[in-house]
């Protein structure tokens, strides 16, 4: 790869869903690609950090994870998650139809409170599981659509929402969920690679670029919930 | 009592917390192992959750009111010489129910407009009944079962209250030995196998433990010493663990912060933190609770489910997938693995009465890492009452359904780093776009990083701290209240900021950005690795390195809180009432991220002059400017 080429841009995603469907397993399964059969409940938020490569582009893509509690009291502390978040992973468990409408109603509350350019990705996890399927393929699918086309026809910009399955236990489908989310992120306006560390990681910098116009303004009053 | 005295039921050897080098089945293990066995045995067949010496133990108590009313009168107040001298209310309160913490209300059902968190201590006065040393409950037998082929022993769930947990006698050597050896601790947690975000390795564990054992060892004697000049009973606690302790005094505060005898824990627990009272108030409530339960399904008992093998799952009594995995070759059926540890059962119940029980908090997750622990050094119906008290007085509303408390002690924590640890605030307190917070903001929009702090506050450090070090501040937590969870928190954030790892990511004060997430990352792991609880112990309180948090009082957080939870309350209000307008997500949008919040704050500045009541201890600030001028 040429050095002059390569670019750097650093994202901010957060993984929101109902209890034990698995988001801190995936989380797990993406950063260091390890399963637990028994992994302890998140409590309030945990931070991991992993990079994707995007070779058409030859871009280095960082994510900053910010893996959430599922439990609905955590719902208070939602918007400190999502304030400036870049992407959003809502999981479900295929298993379970009740976490379905959970990320259902998560991608509701994205789509007011968000900021707009934010990439929402819906998740279906524990592939794994086929036999216990509740969640029909198809009708998440007919749902996606359906999102979409009320999305373009209120002639807001992008804002599609992506749709994934995957199983944190076998891996199938994690690595894949991420690239597709880094590819649809505006790699192409963030900072490129040779800019100095310090500028990049000032808000203003990259991820302003990369994110959508209106919901810039706000930054200087608010930095969080 | 001993363990063999168990009804004739009695099955399943928990896992020895030892790896495979060690086979539990029975005759072929001949090592020197002593188990504590910390639980009375309730009647055989008896389908009773209330121990049967309860009622002895009311009676107990009746008369030791009344004596110790009558001692009280030639009291004298205490001086808290091991602090810095701010002479507020640290813990003279002999009284169980007058500590410091009774002036926190209980919480209630409706919401926090006024602020329920009031007032000051009682400076110490014995306002309160007060469980005397000369209480006598026989709820706890100890048992040895000495060069015994046989562990430990649990009950199958025809006694269901009483789930056996036992913790390593490591003053005896080949188990301390045993230990060093073991995969496993002596709380039976799975040591960690290599150094990582997940704390420490193996053999730092052990190059620790091997120094830390003769510090208990050294300690142990001094509680013993303790115990005597108090007169109580030399023998009982060489064979049993006491179930009564000293009263409060600054000499038993010492020696606590000094940490209590693990096989002690669960009862010393229990008694500093007034569970006698709370339990013989409330005779038979559990057991009728559970009964009432039995069965039940709703929102709660959902969420319990599927937190109940999240919990502990590194710890052989929770996690009976571990005992089998070291024991291959042992003839327990292979079914062994998918069955429920008795623990499991107890953190069951004990988790959905208490969701029952106080109905305004139901089940929040964190509750279960609590009862947990608990359930390691008590049986279950002490572990619920402890719950209760820490839930209703402790930390109130930390965990009700809005998580409204949490939100006001983190307004507390970082009003506290911003005045005593201002360096470090200089890094945290600012917002994404490199603007210092301002008091005003702290209060309604907390910075990021209080995402970190406030699991330090639902679990209390379990999870976050290494297991012997969450013990000891629990040792002090349940003697001196809710301000020790504030000390240790700023004593981390100390040390974090003292670590040259966090100076070299935050290049203090040279004023550069500093990437958010590794900060959070590093806040986030690093009390992971304080695995010497002397060291983080030693820096709260001894001012390790020039200042401390020691002199941090219970009615300074106590004000603070109040004072929080007040500008939130009259912010949420002013909030609702400006969002109930009809407007669009357009609208709404647009007002929330421009100028509302600004205009709110221009309505309701929080300027320095209005936090009124809430007085900083110069002392700790003053040492903190001094330490970081040079
Ligand atoms: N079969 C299967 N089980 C999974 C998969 N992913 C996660 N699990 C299991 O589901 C349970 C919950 O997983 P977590 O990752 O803890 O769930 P979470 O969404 O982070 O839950 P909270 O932290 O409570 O919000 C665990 O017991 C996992 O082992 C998967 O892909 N397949
Ligand atoms: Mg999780």
């Amino acid at each position: 790869m040429s050095e002059a080429a390569e670019r750097f841009a650093q994202f901010k995603l957060v993984l929101l869903g109902e209890s034990a469907v698995g988001k801190s397993s995936i989380v797990h399964r993406f950063v260091k690609n390890t399963f637990d059969n028994m992994r302890e409940s998140t409590i309030g938020a945990a931070f991991l950090t992993q990079s994707v490569h995007l070779a058409e582009s030859n871009t280095t893509v960082k994510f900053e994870i910010w893996d959430t509690a599922g439990q609905e009291r955590y719902k208070s502390l939602a918007p400190m998650y999502y304030r400036n978040a870049n992407a959003a992973l809502c999981v479900y468990d295929i298993t379970s139809r009740s976490s379905f409408s959970k990320a259902q109603d998560w991608i509701k509350e994205l789509k007011k409170q968000a900021p707009e350019g934010i990439v929402i990705c819906l998740v279906g996890n524990k592939v794994d599981l086929k036999d216990e399927r509740e969640v029909d393929e198809q009708e998440v699918a007919e749902y996606v659509e359906e999102l979409n086309q009320e999305q373009s026809s209120a002639g807001a910009p992008a804002g599609k929402v992506i749709l994934a399955e995957c199983s944190a236990k076998s891996g199938d489908g994690v690595l894949e969920t991420f690239n597709v989310i880094a590819r649809a992120l505006p790699v192409e306006d963030a900072v490129g690679g040779a800019r100095n560390r310090q500028l990049r990681n000032k808000r203003s910098s990259g991820v302003d670029l990369s994110r959508g116009r209106q919901q810039q303004q706000s930054q200087a009053a608010s930095s969080c919930c | 009592m001993s363990l063999y005295e168990a009804p004739a039921t009695t099955t399943g050897h928990l896992a020895l917390p030892t790896d495979k080098t060690h086979s539990r089945s029975g005759s072929s293990y001949s090592g020197n192992y002593s188990f504590i066995n910390m639980y009375d045995c309730p009647s055989p067949g008896s389908s009773h959750a209330v121990d049967p010496t309860v009622e002895s133990e009311l009676e107990e108590l009746h008369l030791t009111e009344e004596l110790n009313s009558a001692k009280r009168l030639g009291e004298v107040a205490e001086v808290d010489e091991g602090d810095e001298g701010d002479g507020q209310g640290q813990g003279q309160g002999q009284g169980q129910e007058a500590d410091e913490d009774s002036s926190v209300k209980e919480s209630d059902t409706s919401d926090s407009k006024d602020g329920t968190i009031v007032g000051s201590d009682t400076s110490g006065t014995n306002a309160g009944s007060q469980v005397s040393a000369t209480m006598v409950g026989s709820s706890s037998v100890l048992s040895l079962a000495r060069n015994s082929n046989i562990s430990v022993s649990t009950r199958t769930s025809s006694i269901p209250f009483d789930p056996t947990s036992s913790i390593l006698d490591i003053s005896d050597q080949a188990v301390h030995d045993q230990v060093l050896k073991s995969n496993f601790d002596r709380y039976g947690f799975k040591k960690p196998s290599s150094e990582g975000s997940n704390g420490v390795s193996g053999e730092r564990y052990n190059t620790w433990f091997k120094d830390y054992s003769r510090y208990l060892e050294r300690n142990k004697k001094k509680w013993q010493a303790l115990m005597k000049n108090n007169g109580l009973g030399e023998a009982e606690s060489r064979t049993k663990p006491p179930n009564r302790f000293p009263p409060k005094s600054d000499k038993v505060k010492k020696l606590i912060r000094k940490g209590i005898p693990a096989e002690w824990r669960g009862n010393a627990w229990f008694f500093y933190a007034g569970g006698h009272e709370k339990l013989n108030k409330h005779t038979g409530v559990y057991e009728q609770i559970v009964r009432d339960t039995e069965g039940v399904h709703n929102k709660d008992t959902e969420v319990i489910e599927r937190d109940l093998n999240r919990t502990f799952p590194d710890n052989i009594y929770f996690n009976k997938s571990l005992e089998t995995k070291h024991l291959k070759d042992s003839q327990l059926n292979s079914s062994a693995g998918k069955e429920e540890t008795q623990s499991i059962k107890s953190l069951r119940r004990v988790l959905v009465a208490f969701a029952h029980y106080q109905p305004h908090i139901g089940y929040c997750q964190s509750l279960n890492f609590l009862a947990g622990l608990l359930l390691l050094f008590m049986r279950e119906e002490r572990c619920f009452w402890m719950l209760v008290i820490l839930t209703e007085r402790i930390i109130p509303k930390v965990h009700s359904a809005n998580l409204e408390g949490v939100h006001i002690d983190q307004g507390v924590l970082m009003l506290c780093i911003k005045e005593y640890i201002p360096q470090l605030w200089g890094i945290l307190g600012k917002n994404f776009e490199g603007e210092t917070l301002s008091e005003d903001k702290i209060l309604t929009r907390l910075p990021p990083v209080t995402l970190v702090t406030s699991s330090w506050f639902m679990s209390v450090f379990v999870g976050n701290l290494p297991i012997e070090t969450t013990l000891r501040v629990w040792d002090i937590l349940w003697y001196e209240g809710s301000k020790s969870i504030f000390r240790i928190s700023l004593t981390i954030c100390k040390m974090c900021l003292e670590d040259t790892a966090f100076n070299s990511r935050g290049n203090v004060g040279s004023g550069a950005e500093i990437d958010q997430i590794e900060l959070f990352q590093f806040m986030q792991n690093y009390p992971k690795t304080i695995i010497d609880p002397n060291i983080l112990i030693d820096n709260c309180f001894k001012k390790i390195g020039g200042y401390g948090f020691g002199s941090l009082s219970q009615d300074e957080i106590n004000k603070c809180r109040e004072f929080v939870g007040k500008q939130r309350a009259r912010l949420t209000s002013k909030k609702q009432s400006v969002m109930k307008a009809e407007m669009s997500d357009e609208e709404r949008r647009a007002l929330q991220s421009s100028g509302f919040d600004g205009e709110i704050h221009d309505v309701y500045g929080f300027h320095r002059s209005i936090m009124s009541g809430v007085a900083w201890n110069k002392n700790i600030s003053n040492r903190m400017k001094k330490k970081w001028k040079k």
